[in-house]
């Protein structure tokens, strides 16, 4: 699963522990989500994605195979 | 009485209260090493006052032991209990055989460890695993068979 969190902080100019502060969780799970070590919960990925005013499936790209 | 205790402060003073209460076991059993009773209150006050300074830090584990871990924290936390129980039922396995092997008579605590792993492992399956789906075929069922267009 590909997500544009990192993209979108760095177009805010935010820092992790400032999205960590806004979303209501820990840095390192800001960290986690970031590099795709963590898929986050559907409430918080649509906090994610309203903080950022965009949709969830904007936001969260299924990285899917193509078709052969 | 826990909504007045900070978050951070409410496991170590669990733990610390355990162990005293551990101590006037010990204390209360009596007999050769009553000195022991003090040791194990003062190891069990550090470890409430360790656990409480380690909390304080930016780490997963300190927000777990600091009762304030989010949702991938949480799972963490509930990942790792997981493996303690498999730990603890593997450890309970292995009493079991070898005194079985050595002396039988004192097997009974092992024994009773594994069945309450196990009983606690099926209490957890029908406490978590919920009949949801089946609840909701049935709705659909309902909802078909109450349907006009359906003959």
């Amino acid at each position: 699963m590909r997500n544009r969190v990192r993209e979108q902080r760095l177009q805010k100019e935010m820092s992790q522990a400032e999205l960590a502060a806004a979303l209501g969780v820990s840095r390192q799970t800001v960290i986690s989500i970031e590099t795709g070590r963590y898929l986050p919960s559907l409430p918080l990925a649509f906090k994610i994605a309203r903080l950022f005013d965009l949709t969830v499936d904007k936001m969260f790209d299924p990285e899917e195979e193509p078709c052969a | 009485m826990m909504r007045f205790i900070s978050p951070r402060l409410r496991a170590p003073l669990w733990r610390a209260l355990a162990g005293l209460v551990l101590a006037g076991a010990w204390a209360i059993g009596g007999g050769q090493g009553q000195w022991l009773a003090i040791v194990i209150a003062v190891v069990s006050l550090g470890y409430g006052v360790a656990w409480y300074v380690w909390a304080g830090q930016d780490t997963d584990e300190a927000a777990l032991l600091g009762s304030r871990a989010d949702e991938r924290q949480k799972l963490v936390g509930q990942k790792a209990r997981a493996l303690a129980g498999i730990f603890a039922l593997a450890g309970a396995y292995a009493g079991l055989v070898i005194t079985l092997a050595v002396k039988r008579g004192d097997a009974w605590p092992f024994a009773l460890m594994l069945l309450v792993t196990g009983l606690g492992y099926l209490f957890g399956l029908s406490s978590y695993a919920s009949g949801e789906p089946d609840a909701e075929n049935d709705a659909d069922a309902g909802q078909q068979a109450r349907s006009p267009v359906s003959s």
